[in-house]
């Protein structure tokens, strides 16, 4: 599997993690991570990458309700700062950067890795804030395996999940598909209308089915190819805000990905081979302001990398990509095309002990015709005092327009430069293993600037346009703490996270600009989180606790929305029999019943469960 | 010792997590007023609010004053206005506020603000007219923006009666006896007419072409009606295939008087006002303020004041001008007082894009 301890194993051990990793572990070492493993998100299996990112890391995830478009802020950054990677391959959408997190299903994935900080320089455009990397990976020899998993939950919440995998010595075929409808018809208070009525939210019902489908086949001793698909379909109301009295408009989103793979691992190199295809369609329908927009867009990604040791202290890795990008809706007047071709290269020098590491990134990256800056990131990670963990990055990094910025009619703005900055980081860990008690403690503090901040404003004849105009300095400090206590039959696990972000304007538009020196508008300052595991033998119960602060909703400051505080527990209950598992399990979330709203005005459900039954079945193989 | 050790370090680890815990509380907004203040001798300021599913708010600004009072709405009902907050008049006492995106209209008490109720069933209403004491004519752009229509509104039941099919986009309206003439700027679309209903009898006498988009409209001192076209965008938006026109309509007999034509193909004037006696016209083209006397025959290459506004207003107790800045659109906006010959007097901050003014 591929994990965090991984970077430091042996290169010894290269070959055999290098099937799963794409380079992200081996040049990032300097980078702050979190690592989603497998059973956490099993413990979300019948939950999207949104809810995941909102309870178990400090990504602010900016969510319209429940079910709803949620977009992710990386130390403040903006939702199209973050690079959103599906085994490496950027899902940012080319017409608006942006990915709607809720469109993930957490079963669809094997590991999520958070990656803080910027990370231009080895994932391209978009990797501002920082990068979410999610990943599929396999093992060979497992036998056949079938996962079924059903919910029920408040709202007519009602998922069914079914995976079948054949693992033989050297092919692994899946197969997943999902299923999800909702009503999502829940209760709330509209604080927005006359003597504060409870209503129940409307225009609200989802649907949502898709399916996935791998194949990992190890030709050789040193070769192994893999091809993906990933078909989902998702047809959602969208509900009116607490000011609007009614909202009747849709959205259907379809997307189809394929992607494929060759490696090749011998042991003085590796060649690795990728490409990718992805088709998007996207279609809104108001009735109410008569708009049916329809959307389609199309990316064409090959890359080709190798990696290979000068010498037994350092590991080089060069890499070329090729991506074609083409879009169209009626807001453009034609369909559009981009070509973007990069040139990469890392190089990583590190001791024997592979205890000190240090690492150069480069990327220089082509966009049609035009030469975008040349973008670097250096950092240096390494072990000191026995359990203590340093790394210290500096890192340039751009964002490139969308094509809305580019080319909406009326307003785009071809002449639009691509956003860019420097950010440092520095981490520190303290991680110690004591009999059965695991102990980790980190502290990271993070500076960043983004130039020429793309802003849409109405122009001198009063048509919206997208400006180079602003300019952010983000800078805030991350705690982490965790506990673990382990033993054959018990496991306790205690984890603490806190950030303190602060995320300012710095360039004043016009005279006496009282959002200079302000917070962006729906950036937190504080957030924190706390969770609590407590398990025996099969059977578990965790209490998750997510704290919120003030979010500004005006760029001065002057109008803002209350923190909240949002409770949820989990009960799990495993029965193992010879060759299957049976889970039943029970969430309840907000169950303190708190109040609250991530949007101003977008209503949130109160107390709400879901409870499922998870049965996995396996055969070895003969 | 060791356990020791993982402990102190836990508390230390701790200790600065709860230390860093700085207390981040917002400050009061002071321009926030009590329950209890009354609203006279100044001017109402809507806020639209910011965009998406944030509400907007009601400034006042006393003629007295230098600050204005803001969010008095919500102050006094513990509610907000709702979504895109259009504009607002009083009518016998009873102020009428018009929410956009929320399709309602907000009834207040003129003087204190206490809420007296909500007509809904509005389709993007835009203005309110006061037509007798229980009849009113509410603008709508109607589905999309794409159509356009007057709602009758009864003030005593405080429901829509009938519907009143106008051109598309129905904006601004003026009064000249029993007719009420409707500027029909497009919508989310493109128009070029004035509809002109009967008051008495809620049916339109006609209809008249004067040019592209004309969202505003004023009576002058002789009864005529003055409309300002704002012209028309080509497809591509990037230059003005129509520009922008100052009409006059004879108040009686409906015949265009005088047609003038804006040179540029780039910008659009916006916001007809005219001052208390009704013999001077003021808008905003090429980011100024011009005036246009009305007896005038040609248009004005001289501005009063060289800055544009998103929203203008007169006084018409001392023809000062009230010129809005929404600055970036997402914070609070301003308010530009200047002196009848274009003297700047002060600014005074109000709320989230200043859109409308009504004088008290």
């Amino acid at each position: 599997m591929l994990n965090v301890a991984a970077q430091t194993d042996s290169i010894r051990q290269l070959n055999v993690v290098e099937i799963k990793a794409t380079r992200s572990l081996y040049f990032s070492s300097a980078s702050k991570f979190q690592l989603i493993d497998s059973a956490t998100l099993e413990r979300y299996s019948n939950n999207n990458l949104a809810d995941l990112l909102a309870h178990e890391s400090m990504v602010f995830i900016k969510s319209y309700g429940l079910g709803s478009l949620a977009s992710s802020s990386f130390r403040g950054a903006g939702s199209s700062h973050t690079a959103v990677l599906w085994n490496g391959f950027n899902l940012q959408s080319s017409m608006h950067g942006m990915i709607d997190l809720s469109l993930i299903p957490a079963n669809f994935l094997n590991t999520v890795q958070l990656q803080f900080g910027s990370a231009s320089a080895l994932w391209g455009s978009g990797a501002v804030g920082g990068a979410i990397h999610l990943n599929n990976s396999n093992t060979f020899n497992k036998g056949i395996s079938v996962y079924s998993n059903t919910s029920f939950g408040s709202f007519f919440d009602k998922q069914q999940q079914l995976s079948f995998e054949l693992s033989k010595k050297r092919i692994v075929s899946t197969l997943k598909v999902f299923n999800h409808d909702a009503k999502n018809d829940f209760e709330f208070t509209n604080r927005a209308q006359y003597g504060k009525p409870i209503q129940r939210q409307r225009n609200a019902e989802l649907k949502q089915y898709g399916l996935l489908q791998e194949n990992y086949i190890q030709i050789n001793q040193f070769q192994l190819l893999n091809t993906r698909y990933w078909y989902q379909y998702s047809d959602r109301q969208m509900p009116p805000s607490m000011t609007q009295n009614v909202n009747v408009s849709i959205q259907k989103d379809e997307s189809s990905r394929f992607t494929t793979e060759w490696q090749l691992n011998k042991n003085k190199y590796s060649v690795n081979v990728r490409a990718a295809y992805f088709d998007e369609k996207l279609y809104y329908e108001d009735s109410l302001s008569a708009l049916f927009s329809k959307s389609h867009s199309q990316s064409a990604i090959v890359e080709l990398e190798t990696k290979f040791s000068i010498t037994k202290y350092d590991m080089l890795n060069i890499g070329v990509n090729n991506t074609n990008n083409s879009a169209y809706t009626e807001s453009y007047n034609k369909r559009y095309n981009q070509n973007r071709s990069s040139v990469f290269a890392s190089y990583r020098l590190h001791t024997l002990n592979l205890k000190w590491n240090a690492i150069l990134n480069v990327r220089q990256e082509f966009l049609n015709s035009q030469v975008l800056p040349f973008t670097s990131s250096f950092g240096v990670d390494g072990n000191v005092f026995k359990y203590f963990y340093l790394k210290l990055n500096v890192a340039q990094h751009y964002r490139i327009p969308t094509f809305n910025d580019l080319y909406w009619v009326p307003g785009g703005n071809p002449n639009l430069l691509p956003e860019s900055g420097l950010s440092e980081d520095a981490t520190i860990a303290y991680k110690q293993v004591l009999k059965k008690v695991k102990v980790e403690l980190e502290a990271a503090a993070f500076n960043r600037e983004i130039k020429n901040w793309v802003i849409w404003q109405p122009d001198v004849s009063g048509i919206w346009s997208p400006q180079n105009i602003q300019e952010v300095w983000s800078r805030g400090l991350e705690y982490k703490l965790n506990v673990n206590y382990r033993t054959s039959k018990w496991e306790v696990l205690v984890s603490g996270l806190y950030n303190y972000v602060l995320s300012t304007n710095q360039k004043s538009v016009s005279a006496n600009d009282a959002t200079l020196h302000k917070q962006l508008i729906y950036v937190p300052i504080q957030n924190s989180q706390g969770n609590f595991l407590i398990q025996y033998k099969g059977t578990s119960i965790s209490y998750n606790h997510i704290y919120v602060g003030y979010r500004y909703t005006s760029s001065d400051n002057k109008n803002y929305i209350k923190p909240y505080s949002v409770g949820n527990v989990r009960l799990s209950h495993d029965v193992v029999l010879t060759g299957a598992k049976i889970k039943v399990y029970a969430q309840f979330n907000n169950v303190f019943n708190e109040k609250y709203e991530i949007i101003e005005y977008r209503a949130m459900p109160l107390l709400n469960y879901q409870l499922g039954l998870a049965i996995y079945f396996n055969e070895k193989n003969k | 010792m060791k356990t020791n050790k993982i402990l102190l370090f836990t508390a230390i680890t701790f200790g600065t997590i709860f230390t860093s815990c700085k207390k981040d509380d917002p400050e009061p907004d002071p321009t926030t007023p009590t329950a209890s203040t009354t609203y006279d001798n100044g001017v109402f300021v809507t806020n639209e609010g910011p965009f998406g599913s944030g509400t907007g708010t009601l400034s006042f600004i006393s003629r007295s004053g230098a600050v204005a009072y803001n969010d008095i709405f919500e102050a006094k009902n513990t509610f907000p206005l709702g979504n895109i907050v259009q504009s607002m008049s009083i009518h016998n006492t009873k102020g009428y506020i018009v929410v956009n995106n929320s399709g309602k209209v907000e009834i207040v008490d003129g003087s204190t603000m206490a809420s007296e109720g909500t007509i809904t069933g509005f389709t993007y209403p835009r203005y309110f007219l006061g037509i007798d004491n229980s009849k009113a004519f509410v603008t709508e752009w109607g589905t999309g923006g794409l159509a356009g229509s007057v709602k009758v509104v009864d003030l005593v039941t405080k429901t829509i009666t009938a519907t009143i099919t106008t051109g598309k986009g129905a904006e601004n309206m003026v009064k000249v006896g029993n007719k009420v003439f409707v500027a029909c700027g497009g919508g989310f679309d493109n128009d070029s007419v004035v509809t002109v209903i009967d008051a008495l009898t809620n049916v339109v006498d006609t209809t008249i072409f004067v040019g592209a988009n004309p969202s505003y409209i004023q009576v002058d001192a002789n009864n005529n009606v003055w409309v300002l076209c704002k012209g028309k965008q080509n497809a591509t938006w990037t230059a003005l295939e129509q520009t922008g026109k100052l009409v006059r309509l004879n108040g009686t007999s409906y015949s265009t008087e005088l047609s003038l034509s804006f040179a540029s193909t780039s910008s659009q004037p916006t916001n007809l006002v005219v001052n208390a006696a009704k013999t001077t016209l003021y808008y905003n083209y090429s980011g100024k303020l011009y005036a246009h006397a009305i007896t005038a025959t040609s248009l004005n290459a001289t501005a009063t004041i060289n800055r544009s506004f998103y929203a203008l207003g007169i006084d018409p107790v001392n023809d000062q001008f009230y010129g809005s800045d929404a600055v970036d659109f997402s914070s609070n906006g301003k308010v530009i007082r200047y002196t009848s010959a274009g003297v700047t007097i002060d600014s005074i901050t109000v709320g989230v894009i200043p859109g409308n003014f009504y004088f008290k």
